[in-house]
């Protein structure tokens, strides 16, 4: 069984994200970008599943700019066998919206054939979590969504999910999508051997044309803001004074 | 400069043309080096040739010669680093800065005084340069002496390093991006499995855990630069250094662990039969075997060629017999490296052997296991998680087939051709233990407040970071340099000798600095900055020690 792993290359999470000053985005300019960690354990999850002999290959896939092919390295480096770049932007700044990287994503899985899909929930930058259920839409298969566990028995995969007071383990057919939350697993460090190995990996490079699909954005970004600065506090010096400050402020 | 009608805060912080200025300067400073061994020759030849007497006596300006010689070459790098960057697009503000201010300061040290020391200068005159050669200087290096290094600089330097989130550097290194992801990885691995314990092992004075070597073994560490062929991986001398600079930010005793093993490997590799190379190099590449090298004795520390070890020939091997000191993680290898004299009549290098001698590894209720080798551990400072020894050979007996190269005599020439890579490599821990004083020394320099305002908000603060980041980038591409000359297959001993010479001294101001901006929390144990100054402190001591190492630069200097 072949497993696609979709990785977006995303700010990095340890970057304090600024507002370009027009308010259309975020400043990318000189800013670290790393993959994003939710798309880091879906690799090391197909990873997994391949040295359980579950699986036979592993195929990285990232739909955006050029230097996403960093990212895809990264995913080499981990231990995917091969990687697919779709070059779907020319400008850092640009977004490939969901639908359009769903799109891509079925054109692929289409030429590729694999039995599962694993991506991440959501990217960190954007936080739209859609890929992964638009793109099971589109192939009409199972999903299985923040996945925090994942077997696969047979023709089908027992997915547990995270949800609200407590897990939740069902069953679904393959060829299946599953996206993964936080506590699926710990993603490895990439050894200097399988660093070695990567640069031998091949990184094929393609473009949204070739799978037909029109990445024009159906989204318009009305604005971009920074979260209101915190005001400063007072120190008070009486539980009198106290009181009578939250009264001045309404707030008792 | 300030003059009247003229508020230097309103400048700009990067000067115009910034580039064009280093390079005349670069040009100058190098002629200023010329200008200075043509002067030190004058000093110390003797017919013709360099006198060890009148270099003795010239001691100081040898060694001033030899620091204006790191200098240039260090100016020389930020130059070919600025101007790499400046072609590939990556030459942003904070690069600039880090440029400019390195040439600023540099440039002033060294038409005012450099410090070899915290109390001794290296000043023109030391080295009979003239007004006129200093007036030159200053004419070539245009504003750069002037504007080089301002407070506008420094300040819009320290803000741009609290923006650079994510990134593991201060600035761009300018390496490719293969050495980049291993630096990526390497810093996570850090981040994750090492800082968050090195003070804890620092203060409980342990041993870096097994499970900790286990997997620095599997993430690759111990066969670096091994050949395929030898179990290793065959990388660079740049990888090593990235390694060991990623792994020494987060413990100082990991980063050198895990490149230690290279050196034993690169003495085996160079000095070793076939035979010797077969059966150590796989175990060693793998990290099974630890090794530990034995040449340091009671009363000869840099003047090793009188050591007083003795191995003399005992049935078909030899038995070893005297005392050792300064044994790194002793107790623990696998396989020393001893340095023995096989010839008892001589009394210099020329008659010492190298043997790579077999041992049990120890336990701490029983060290050292093996008869005829006793051992006991040296309380020390910093450089823990290895732990030091005094060993005392007893007749402690060797195979026919542990003499290095099956030759005898070699012993010291075959040590000395690790020496490159050796202190290359202690150059890079030297970086890596200057980064963490920094980054730990930042992020309390905004956490901490102090007159309602965060540390970093006070100049003298902010210009102190802004100055370990200038000349943590200076070092490290120095050290880039030598790595990258040892991988072409060029002689490299000069800049190693250098890269280890600076990189020292700044890791130990970074660290000291960094104590300073912690104030008396720097000097509570319970900070790990305080850890950081011990650790540096013995950068400058081990690997050729400050004065040696300008010792030798000198002499290549004066030689080339």
């Amino acid at each position: 069984m072949k497993v696609l792993v979709p990785v977006k290359r995303v700010i990095d999470y340890n970057v304090k994200v600024r507002v370009r000053a027009d308010g259309s985005g975020v400043d990318l300019a000189n800013v670290k970008m790393s993959m994003n960690p939710f798309d880091e354990i879906a690799v090391e999850e197909a990873i997994r599943l391949k040295e359980a002999g579950k699986a036979d290959e592993v195929i990285a896939v990232s739909v955006g700019v050029k230097q996403a092919q960093e990212t895809l390295r990264t995913a080499l480096a981990m231990g995917a066998d091969r990687a697919i770049l779709v070059i779907a932007a020319d400008d850092v700044h640009t977004d490939t919206e969901p639908l359009a990287v769903a799109k891509i994503l079925a054109g692929i899985v289409q030429a590729e054939q694999p039995g599962l899909v694993i991506c991440g929930k959501q990217a960190i930058d954007n936080d739209m979590n859609a890929t992964g259920q638009m793109l099971a839409a589109l192939l009409g298969w199972s999903q299985g969504t923040f996945a925090s566990g994942l077997d696969i028995e047979g023709d089908s995969a027992l997915v547990t999910r995270e949800v609200d007071g407590g897990l939740q383990t069902i069953r679904v057919a393959m060829p299946s999508i599953v996206t993964v939350d936080l506590r699926l697993n710990e993603p490895r460090y990439a050894s200097l051997p399988n660093i070695m190995k990567a640069k031998r990996k091949p990184l094929e490079e393609k473009t949204a044309a070739d799978y037909g699909v029109d990445v024009t954005p159906r989204l318009e970004i009305v604005s971009t803001t920074e979260p209101e600065a915190r005001a400063a506090g007072i120190i008070v010096g009486s539980v009198d004074e106290l009181v009578g400050k939250l009264k001045e402020a309404g707030a008792v | 400069m300030p003059r009247d009608g003229h508020d230097p805060m309103t400048e700009p912080p990067v000067l115009p043309d910034l580039l064009a200025h280093t390079e005349r300067a670069v040009a100058a400073v190098r002629g200023l080096v010329d200008k200075a061994k043509s002067n030190l020759l004058n000093m110390v030849a003797d017919g013709g040739k360099i006198s060890a007497a009148r270099l003795d006596r010239h001691q100081h300006s040898a060694h001033a010669l030899a620091w204006l010689a790191t200098y240039a070459e260090s100016l020389a790098q930020m130059q070919h680093w600025a101007a790499r960057l400046k072609a590939d697009g990556t030459f942003g503000e904070m690069e600039q800065l880090l440029c400019q201010l390195a040439f600023g300061e540099y440039l002033n040290q060294i038409i005012g005084g450099l410090p070899m020391s915290q109390g001794e200068m290296a000043r023109p005159g030391d080295m009979g340069l003239a007004e006129a050669d200093i007036a030159a200087l200053r004419a070539a290096a245009g504003p750069l002496t002037g504007h080089g290094n301002t407070d506008v600089a420094r300040l819009r330097l320290a803000a741009l390093m609290q923006d650079n989130h994510g990134h593991a550097t201060f600035g761009a290194t300018g390496l490719d991006d293969e050495l980049e992801m291993i630096r990526a990885q390497f810093r996570r691995f850090t981040d994750s499995r090492i800082a968050p314990h090195a003070h804890d092992w620092h203060l409980k004075d342990d041993l870096i855990p097994m499970e900790i070597i286990g997997e620095l073994a599997e993430m690759g560490v111990f066969g670096l630069t091994i050949p395929e062929t030898f179990g290793g991986l065959g990388l660079s001398k740049a990888s090593m250094v990235v390694v060991s600079e990623e792994l020494s930010r987060g413990y100082i005793g990991v980063g050198s662990l895990g490149t230690r093993s290279e050196i034993a490997a690169e003495l085996i590799l160079c000095g070793g039969t076939e035979e010797q190379k077969a059966r150590w190099l796989p175990g060693i590449a793998g990290g099974d075997i630890l090794p530990t090298a034995v040449f340091t004795e009671p009363d000869t520390g840099s003047d090793l060629g009188s050591l007083r070890t003795r191995a003399v020939r005992a049935g078909d091997g030899y038995a070893i017999t005297g005392n050792k000191t300064w044994i790194t993680h002793a107790a623990r290898a696998h396989v020393m490296t001893v340095l023995a004299r096989t010839d008892p009549d001589s009394t210099d290098y020329r008659g010492l052997s190298m043997f790579l001698a077999e041992k049990t590894p120890g336990t701490d209720a029983d060290p050292f296991p093996d008869d005829g080798l006793s051992g006991g551990e040296i309380g020390v400072l910093g450089y823990r998680g290895m732990k030091e020894y005094e060993l005392g050979f007893d007749g402690f007996r060797v195979g026919g087939d542990a003499l290095l190269g099956g030759v005898g005599g070699q012993g010291f020439k075959q040590l000395m051709r690790t020496f490159e890579s050796a202190r290359i490599q202690t150059a890079a821990r030297a970086v890596g233990v200057a980064q963490n004083a920094l980054e730990i020394a930042l992020q309390y320099a905004l956490d901490r407040k102090q007159f309602g305002r965060a540390l970093i908000g006070f100049p003298r603060v902010a210009g102190k970071l802004a100055m370990m980041a200038v000349e943590i980038m200076v070092a490290r591409q120095l050290t880039c340099h030598a790595a990258r000359r040892k991988d072409d297959g060029e002689r490299c001993d000069l800049e190693a000798g250098m890269a280890k010479l600076l990189a020292a001294r700044v890791a130990w101001a970074a660290a000291d600095n960094g104590v300073q901006i912690h104030g008396g929390n720097g000097f509570a144990q319970e900070y790990p900055i305080s850890r950081i100054l011990c650790d540096a402190r013995i950068l400058n001591i081990f690997e050729g020690a400050a004065e040696i190492q300008a010792q030798v630069i000198a002499r290549r200097v004066l030689s080339g």
